[in-house]
């Protein structure tokens, strides 16, 4: 199959919120999904850019049966390690069920590693659910570790109302 | 004690946070880990493109440390992107020198950054902590804090440079 994988442009933002729509309903999570392609397009193509995006795209002739030519994506971000220095973070990654299988996620995922590279990262990170069993395969294959097994990392998060309450305890000069 | 201030971190301040750095991967028992330099930390905090943000905590001199310093904690941030829900801020390091504990440092650090987190649009504060940093767990849950990890099964997975390398060789 033919594919070309290149830096998303704001023309994008449409097909890359569809593709994170599916995305959330594979992880049954498709009510939490609040953005859309405006946002994208805010978020991703200011000066100071919150994410970077790479898509794939298929000819007209391999189109999806819904008519679609852009079939995956990656979205990540720089981060920082205070051991090590500049990170990326793989937010997500995804191929259209009907095109997997054509290393369409291995070319975005070497892509992501490439793009890394030539900005002086040293390692690549992600999180994915302990029952995705498919994914952690896939990225188990290219040597990822699983961090929260080997050294015990969890995530947690502050949001909503204790975001909100903890803000307004903050002093003001 | 309790006099100190919460103030952006300068350039002039890379080679406290590098010290503040180590100490805390010394607690973390990965102290030979840290291979980051201030050259670097100045070029990626202080350029054009920041990788980072951080807030520094400094005392007056007459409550220095032994040693001399008055820059005695820090915390680094940078801004991340949930496709779902747009801007989040992540806490990368956080970190109060332990004779200075207790006053309401780390407390009030927090409460900045979520209201940087606020003011600047983010929907939540994200950050890991070891399972077995029992304190700090109970520092952030005790203020609100969700372990993603244990309700909704995220796993921190990490791919290195060499394998990086490789892949993006083919």
């Amino acid at each position: 199959m033919n594919f070309l994988i290149r830096a998303a442009t704001k023309n994008h933002c449409r097909d890359i919120a569809r593709m994170i729509t599916e995305l959330a309903v594979y992880e049954k999570m498709q009510d939490q999904v609040k953005i859309s392609s405006g946002e994208l397009e805010r978020d991703g193509f200011c000066q100071n850019p919150f994410f970077q995006c790479l898509v794939a795209e298929v000819p007209q002739e391999q189109k999806s049966k819904d008519g679609f030519t852009v079939v995956g994506y990656a979205l990540y971000f720089y981060t920082y390690s205070t051991w090590k220095g500049r990170s990326v973070y793989l937010e997500d990654l995804y191929v259209m069920p009907e095109f997997r299988e054509n290393g369409i996620g291995k070319g975005l995922l070497s892509t992501v590693a490439k793009v890394g590279k030539e900005n002086q990262c040293v390692r690549l990170q992600l999180a994915m659910r302990n029952w995705n069993t498919p994914a952690r395969d896939f990225y188990a294959a290219k040597g990822a570790q699983d961090l929260t097994v080997s050294e015990g990392w969890h995530f947690l998060r502050f949001d909503g109302e204790c975001l909100d309450n903890l803000a307004k305890e903050a002093p003001h000069d | 004690m309790a006099n100190f201030i919460l103030r952006t971190a300068e350039p002039k301040d890379v080679c406290d946070i590098l010290r503040l750095i180590k100490e805390l991967a010394k607690f973390e028992e990965m102290e030979e880990q840290v291979i980051l330099t201030e050259k670097e930390l100045l070029e990626d905090g202080f350029g054009d493109h920041p990788f980072y943000h951080c807030l520094v905590a400094e005392v007056p001199s007459d409550q220095r440390t032994s040693e001399g310093y008055t820059v005695i904690a820090f915390a680094m941030y940078y801004f991340t992107y949930d496709p779902w829900i747009g801007k989040l801020l992540y806490l990368e390091d956080f970190y109060v020198m332990e004779q200075f504990r207790g006053f309401g440092i780390g407390s009030q650090i927090l409460k900045v950054l979520s209201e940087t987190a606020v003011r600047t649009r983010c929907s939540s504060m994200h950050f890991i902590v070891a399972e077995n940093n029992k304190k700090s767990i109970e520092f952030y849950k005790r203020r609100g804090a969700a372990d993603l990890s244990y309700e909704e099964g995220w796993r921190l997975f990490a791919i290195d440079k060499e394998r990086l390398m490789k892949m993006s060789a083919k």
